[in-house]
């Protein structure tokens, strides 16, 4: 609609200027106002209906236009309620214009230059988060903001602590090793995934999710995976407007693994007891010793001064404590302004988060600068820019401290060696345990500092030489720096410490690592867009190119033996220091183009095509080429009989089909502060020379790399379709949509394992094939709008489904990930992807096999498939109430169909802290649902022969049997979450300028809450099933892994105030 | 308003135009532009005699592996008080995973195999073509000896054979000797020239460009595979070159010092790390092995002082049966049982033994050993000469080699001459074992006692040194002589799993990477650990 707007624009202006040859009889003045503030709008369009007399309205929102003695006005703008006013005889009209939600759902950003249609034209799905919803939970990270909002889009955090990660797929994975996180677009230029993360979510306007490649076809290599569009604010013109909000959250473990709590430190490795309960062992780490019996017990050998802890041998739910609540707080600024000629917006926030790990902080800080200006009638000007620093000051022992905590017995009392620099049993030297070091001395001494800044920015000039015409050209730059220092304090223990007992303490040399990456993304547009209506014919056509270039830099170097302690500065090291550098460059080249023909208004067909030429392939295949086309029928317009009935208020059929290319040759993945999506210099095996200490003085050594490349490698090439309607009833009071798409991606570009024998280990080659389906569906039902009282509820529903359908001839099974003896898989003919691992060996039925002596199971010879790592079913349930000042809303995400593999299973079975290893109560028991085999193909239930040693350290639990089968810790994935919850108030006008006269605008208090409450499959009782090994980067989700602290839930409040 | 129309169109063909020349124009620069594909960072080809040094230093790195593989399972060291999680390594019920890194070997192969395709051919680099070749043969002997059936014909190929075949162990061996035949004439031809081909002295970091003691080392190698082949290969060349065996120890040292990745890599495992820090501790002498130093079979005061911690103090040495899990199980020093200071430990400083010092160099073939090999040789009337004599000047080498500090000297003590303790103390070995037919080879009667003899003091040279050769030829002669369960009589573990009468394994299972990556052809399924048995075996 806006384009149309503007154009309505451009025509009333011309009319106006030759107004004098229409005949005046009076002239008539008002002012226009906002329905919900009370400002002043400022660009009106007024128009006497039926003529073509108008006019605009000024900066203060007053206009004047001679009319004559009878007539209507009809005063429209853009993303407002057009209203229509009987003159009658009044010479002064005023009108209060209120916001149309749903005609700004009718502006919509799309296709490569940011070139502007209407939701209406799209063949393809899409869907509108408005700044207000992603907000309404306070956030500190966008992506988690959306999380559970949008059917097709799944986002996961992949792990806890100050700054979480996030994984952002649409529509499954498609690619089996390659990037399949959707392409995030800032302001029209394509940005890292990176800078979504640390972006000022305040910042933003609008962010439109195209779920489908098609409609993201131009954007270009990576669009095969959909893309969220992400619009930051502008200033309004004649309008100045302050905004400060203050915003206080709290962070606490929400989640604990669930673990037996009857029995301390000890096992039957030291004996037991004639009636068969073992030993208690006051070093032991693992608790398989006596039950708890509330006596005092020494804990630890005696130290040096000949001094003996005690402690009573009693359950202390200590390592629970161990977690802080963390606090994060949120200060924001924003201002913004304008006039005719020009905009202006200015934002500031400062995010400061001490985490669950004592002594984690992160702290970040935004700032960004939007403007627009006119020059002259033809040049419009706009620029966003955006400076983002941020920075960790964290523990890198947390997965070890958490190893340690769950390898520590209840019967230990954690947070009693707190103060480890002064508790004499709680120093290194004096600490109960000879194998683990004191969490609380880990957290202190084994430390990490990350730094990243990013600038962002974009200035964009477009030309419009004739009317119709657009000319567009615009220079994008993303940057990140970022710098990371990991450090330690040497410790040398004394000679007694390092001889008692185990004598397993050996001193901690001092470390000093750094690193810095410094990337840069390049993107210039050049776009050329001509629209023309002719009789009932729209045409649009576009052409451009794009010329995008990726710089990365790294350097990295650490030393060890710090000969100074305390000090972390790479010229205190002794010896040969470890370094590396590293440059990359890529480019790619574009050219597109789209052509959209509308009829009537309610036809729409587009096509684009794009060929792009990337320098990380050879020559001959760096060129390719992938279309798209897609269509929209408005049916509730095209058939004038439905619009006249009241149930249908609109109705949309729409499809499209789409092929896009992604060049995968690996990248960047893992490597910490970069952009995750370069593969430069792949093509050539490449020789090492800093191996084995090389080089020894004047003595190099070079040994050959262990990959090989197919030089002969093409982009990953998927292709789509959809078809899907949308559907809204009873004057929009339900609004829903439906899409169906299938896909298929082949030339999957695999970097596969190879025999060692080969003299290499990876071939990098293109093979293999996925396809993917699914549905999606978004319902909202607006029941109750009485006065003031407004109550909407729905949701959106996803079903996914994908599957690998061929990997290549010499394997038909991949693994992506690895945590303990659990992997993920992609496996021809297997949903992608699948878990896989030891099972026990079972019977025809089912049952477990077990030995007809001993009674123990035995494991499966191979890795067997275990579950399906991808949820297979997500809904989003949302409710909005509003009631005057009073805004609530809530939002739970279910996930269901899948499972997941929980790492911290086996360590916790291992150190017989784990749930399971007690439900015997550690006697000698009879495996449950088993079987003996007493003949090829005959198996007898066992009721009698039982498992000798039902206790650890020696004993079952503890054993590799139970431990290393994969399958016992593969648990459902399945969860609710309520998200998001959150209530806020507008106070009343009429306090505000009781208290706070004319400066304050308005106050809004509110409260909210983020996952709040989770609720597990009955069989998890390990952790959150969205963590995942893999990371946000990686394919290979499905398995968790001991580094993952316990998930937290948020919750604060928040007190904005406008002036 | 006719001409407003055609002024519009005109002005839209303009902008087309230039448009159109626009795209042209960035097309026609379109391939400078892309062609930036050459790697900046690293080299993607480079001299061969570049890569040589590093094969050899990653050679060593891997005889690490061998060594800790062989003294776990052929009965050098056992389990330390203070650790658990032994698992497989002490029941014998292997899968894919133990020992898995011995496959890396050919990672290894392939840097020679590089050096071998660069220099094929080519005159001026016949040295460096035949060392590179006698390296690759020297790599493929530790992989058949480990595994049997390996790639050989089809491996070390890249792309051109992703899933190379097995071929069969015994047409490895005669294959390898073929290949030392054809090393050995490439370095004949080049000192036959008058214009000799390049010397090899910088990147050689084992004989320093020696090109006599590569034949020898050669000759060595070729004298292992017949002798452990004995009948069970037809060789197609069943000569030996009469340029003689090797002599001295063939040691790799690129320049090991105390730094941070440049240490010897077994001082690194077993010792320090070099800002201090404690090595393994989790392993310690096997109860077995002291036997032969301790009187109990043979009395060593002098290796078994110089390689072991505490030796000399009675019960100061701690040992375990493998296997045995319990509490008052001996811990491990820091620094480990063989770095043999006593009572004060002194971090770093050089010593006797088999650590030695972070600057040794890494033994990849003892003369010691080639004594033995050819002692049993002569026995077996392989190759002329006395076993005898042989037998005796192994048994020197050996305590040369344990007294043999990490700059290369002997150390003297209160000689005047390292030569003159070494003789010493072999005078005296032979004496106080006077009795004992294992010393003293004239003592064994028959075929058998002097085949015990010698493999059981090439067993006791190899100790911790190259533990897996003495672990298989435990396996090919059944020598030193296991008995019983006790901890002095058998190494193997007291939780064995094996069935064999032995208790011990017949060898580790292929690695997890061939079952999955190259499935068609590895012989897992017929593959047992106690039963499947390399082709020279017993």
């Amino acid at each position: 609609m806006k384009r149309i707007l503007l154009l309505c624009l451009t025509a009333v202006f011309t009319f106006a200027t030759s107004s004098e040859l229409w005949a005046q009889d009076r002239t008539v003045t008002g002012r226009i106002t906002s329905a919900e503030d009370g400002s002043a709008l400022p660009g009106v369009n007024v128009v006497l209906k039926g003529t073509l007399i108008g006019t605009v309205s000024d900066s203060e929102g007053k206009y004047s236009l001679s009319v004559p003695s009878t007539g209507t006005l009809v005063f429209s703008f853009i993303g407002l309620k057009s209203t229509e006013v009987e003159i009658g005889a009044r010479a002064v009209v005023d009108v209060k214009l209120e916001s149309d939600v749903k005609q700004l759902q009718e502006v919509i950003i799309t296709g490569a230059g940011g070139l502007q249609a209407r939701s209406r034209e799209l063949g393809s799905s899409n869907a509108i988060v408005t700044s207000e919803t992603l907000t309404a939970g306070k956030a500190v990270n966008v992506a988690a903001g959306l999380q559970g909002k949008v059917a097709g889009l799944q986002i996961n955090s992949t792990s806890s602590g100050v700054n979480p990660e996030y994984r952002i797929i649409l529509r499954g994975q498609r690619s089996i090793t390659g990037n399949n996180q959707a392409l995030i677009v800032l302001d029209n230029v394509i940005v890292p995934n990176s800078v979504l993360s640390n972006m000022n979510m305040n910042d933003i306007e609008s962010m439109v999710i195209l779920q489908g490649a098609g409609a993201a076809a131009l954007y270009g290599s990576q669009a095969s995976n959909g893309a969220l569009i992400v619009t930051t604010k502008k200033g309004k013109s004649g309008k100045t407007e302050v905004n400060f909000s203050h915003n206080i959250q709290l962070q606490q473990v929400a989640f604990l693994p669930k673990i037996q709590t009857k029995f301390g430190s000890g096992g039957s490795a030291y004996g037991t007891n004639p009636d068969t309960s073992p030993y208690f062992n006051y070093l032991e780490n693992q608790s398989y010793g006596p039950a708890f019996d509330g006596t005092l017990r020494p804990l630890g050998p005696k130290l040096e001064d000949g001094t003996q802890l005690y402690n009573p041998y009693t359950y202390k739910p200590g390592h629970a404590d161990f977690w802080n609540v963390g606090v994060t707080n949120q200060t924001d600024f924003s201002m913004s302004s304008g006039d005719e000629k020009s905009t202006f917006f200015l934002s500031g926030q400062y995010v400061t988060v001490t985490g669950t790990t004592p002594g984690d902080k992160y702290t970040r800080g935004n700032i960004r600068v939007n403007g627009t200006r006119k020059l002259g009638n033809k040049v419009n000007v706009s620029y966003n820019t955006s400076y983002a620093p941020n920075s960790y000051n964290i523990s890198s022992a947390t997965p070890q401290i958490y190893t340690n905590l769950l390898n520590m017995p209840s019967n230990v009392d954690i947070t009693a060696f707190k103060d480890w620099k002064n508790n004499k049993f709680a120093t290194p030297d004096g600490f109960y345990n000879p194998w683990y070091l004191n969490p609380y001395f880990s957290a202190a001494n084994f430390r990490e500092r990350d730094k990243n800044t990013f600038l962002t920015g974009n200035l964009e000039l477009k030309f419009t030489p004739i009317k119709g015409l657009d000319l567009i050209a615009r220079q994008g730059l993303t940057t990140r720096l970022y710098t990371q220092k990991a450090f330690n304090e040497s410790y040398k223990y004394t000679t007694y410490a390092k001889n008692t007992d185990q004598s397993s303490k050996t001193d901690i040399p001092g470390n000093d690592a750094e690193w810095s990456n410094t990337s840069s993304l390049l993107i210039t547009d050049l776009i050329a867009q001509y629209d023309k209506t002719i009789n009932h014919f729209n045409i649009n056509v576009v052409g451009g190119t794009q010329m995008r270039e990726n710089n990365t830099r790294i350097f990295g170097a650490g030393v060890s033996g710090l000969v100074v302690n305390g000090l972390y500065n790479l010229n205190n090291g002794t010896g040969n220091p470890t370094y590396g550098e590293g440059t990359l460059k890529s480019r790619l080249m574009g050219v597109y183009g789209k052509v959209t023909v509308g009829f009537k208004d309610y036809l729409f067909l587009t096509g684009t095509a794009r060929n792009d030429w990337d320098s990380r392939l050879a020559k001959e295949n760096r060129s390719f080429f992938y279309p798209s086309a897609e269509a929209s029928f408005i049916v509730s317009d095209a058939i004038p009989s439905l619009k006249e009935n009241n149930l249908i208020s609109y109705l949309k059929i729409r499809g499209g089909a789409s092929k896009t290319g992604q060049v995968n040759l690996g990248g960047l993945l893992g490597v910490p502060g970069s952009f995750s999506d370069d593969g430069a210099y792949y093509l050539k095996s490449t020789f090492s020379s800093q191996l084995n200490g090389f080089p020894y003085g004047s003595l190099a050594g070079y040994s050959l790399d262990n990959s090989i490349v197919n030089k002969s490698i093409k982009p990953e090439i998927t292709h789509q379709f959809e078809v899907g309607a949308d559907l809204n009833l009873w004057n929009d009071r339900i609004t829903s949509s439906v899409t169906y798409y299938q896909s298929r991606t082949d030339n999957q570009t695999i970097s596969t394992s190879i025999s060692n024998s080969t003299g290499f280990s990876k071939y990098l080659t293109n093979v293999g094939e996925t396809e993917g389906k699914g549905l999606e569906v978004q319902l909202h039902i607006t029941p109750v709008k009485i006065g003031d009282l407004s109550i909407t509820v729905g949701g959106n529903y996803t079903y996914t489904s994908n599957t690998v359908k061929t990997i290549s001839a010499l394997l038909d099974q991949l693994n992506l990930q690895s945590s303990g003896n659990a992997y993920s898989v992609a496996m021809a003919g297997q949903s992608f992807p699948v878990i896989m691992g030891l099972d026990y060996q079972r019977d025809p039925k089912g049952r477990v096999i077990v030995d007809g002596t001993t009674g123990l199971p035995s494991a499966t010879t191979s890795n067997v498939i275990l579950g399906n790592a991808t949820p297979k079913t997500r809904i989003g349930a949302d409710a909005l109430v509003t009631y005057k000042g009073l805004r609530f809303s809530i939002l739970f995400e279910y996930r269901g169909g899948y499972q997941v593999f929980n790492g911290i299973g086996p360590e916790m079975d291992w150190s017989g802290t784990g749930y399971r290893t007690a439900q015997y109560d550690r006697k000698s028991f009879i495996f449950p649902n088993s079987v003996i085999k007493t003949g090829e193909n005959t198996y007898v239930e066992n009721k009698s022969v039982a498992i000798a040693n039902g206790n650890g350290n020696n004993g079952f639990w503890s054993d590799g049997i139970n431990r290393n089968t994969t399958s016992n810790y593969v648990t459902s994935g399945n969860f609710v979450k309520l998200r998001e919850i959150s209530l806020s108030y507008n106070l009343p006008s009429s306090l505000i300028t009781k208290f706070g006269g004319n400066v304050i605008k308005g106050v809004t208090i509110s409260a909210q809450g983020r996952n709040l409450f989770l609720w597990m499959a009955k069989d998890n009782y390990y952790t959150d099933p969205e963590y995942s090994t893999a990371g946000p980067n990686g394919n290979g989700s499905g398995l968790n892994d001991i580094g993952m602290t316990p998930p937290t839930r948020n919750y604060g409040a928040t007190l904005s105030i406008k002036l | 308003m006719f001409l407003y129309r055609t002024l519009k169109i005109y002005k839209m063909k303009r902008v087309s135009i230039i448009m159109i020349l626009l795209v042209a124009a960035v097309m026609y620069s379109c391939n400078d532009y892309l062609d930036i594909n050459e790697n900046v960072n690293k080299p993607t080809s480079v001299a061969p005699e570049l890569v040589f040094p590093q094969a050899l230093t990653s050679t060593a790195d891997n005889l690490d592996n061998f060594n800790t593989y062989g003294m776990q399972i052929g009965g050098y060291a056992a389990n330390a008080g203070g650790y658990g999680g032994f698992n497989e390594t002490v029941s014998y019920a292997y899968t894919p995973n133990n020992y898995s890194n011995l496959w890396l070997e050919y990672d290894n192969l392939e840097d020679y195999q590089y050096i071998i395709d660069q220099t094929k051919g080519d005159s001026t680099n016949l040295y460096l073509y035949a060392a590179a070749k006698i390296m690759k043969c020297y790599g493929f002997q530790l992989l058949v000896d480990a595994y049997n059936n390996v790639p050989y014909s089809q491996a070390l190929s890249g792309e051109k054979y992703l899933t190379p075949v097995y071929d069969d162990a015994t047409k490895i061996y005669d294959s390898l000797a073929l290949s030392l035949d054809d090393a050995i004439a490439a370095i004949k031809k080049g000192q036959s020239f008058d214009i000799k081909p390049t010397s090899i002295t910088t990147p050689d970091i084992v004989f320093k460009g020696d090109m006599t003691k590569w034949i020898k080392l050669a000759n060595t190698i070729k004298l292992r595979l017949f002798v452990r082949a004995g009948s069970k290969v037809t060789f197609t060349n069943p000569t030996i070159s009469t340029d003689g065996f090797l002599t001295e120890d063939a040691l790799i040292n690129p320049g090991y010092t105390k730094d941070n990745n440049r240490q010897n890599p077994k001082w690194d495992t077993w010792a320090f790390g070099y800002t201090g820090s404690a090595g393994n501790k989790a392993w310690i002498p096997s109860t077995f092995i002291m036997t032969y130093y301790d009187t109990t079979k043979i009395a060593d005061p002098f290796r078994g002082s110089a390689m072991y911690y505490q030796f000399a103090i009675k019960g100061g040495t701690g040992t375990n049966q493998l296997g045995y899990e319990a509490t008052g199980i001996p811990k491990s020093p820091d620094g480990s049982f063989w770095y043999p200071t006593d009572v004060t430990r002194k971090e770093f400083t050089d010593t006797t033994g088999v650590l030695k010092g972070p600057s040794a160099g890494y033994p990849m073939f003892l003369a010691a050993e080639s004594y033995f090999l050819q002692s049993e040789a002569a026995l077996r009337t392989m190759i002329s000469g006395d076993a005898e004599t042989l037998f005796n000047t192994g048994i020197k080498a050996s305590i040369s080699y344990t007294y043999q500090l990490s700059d290369g000297t002997i150390e003297k003590d209160t000689f005047d001459t390292s030569d003159k303790r070494i003789a010493f103390m072999d005078t005296a070995y032979h004496k106080i074992n006077s009795t004992n037919y294992l010393v003293n080879f004239n003592l064994a009667g028959s075929f058998e006692e002097q085949l015990e003899a010698i493999i059981t003091q090439k067993y006791l040279a190899l100790n911790m040194i190259n533990s897996h050769e003495g672990w298989n030829e435990y396996r090919r002669t059944g020598y030193p002589k296991v008995s019983g369960s006790t901890a002095e009589g058998t190494f193997a573990s007291k939780v064995s799993l094996s069935t064999r009468v032995d208790k011990l394994p017949s060898r580790i299972l292929y690695p997890t990477s061939e079952v999955q990556y190259n499935s068609s052809n590895v012989p897992s399924a017929t593959t047992n650990s106690f039963t499947s048995l390399i082709f020279w075996a017993k």
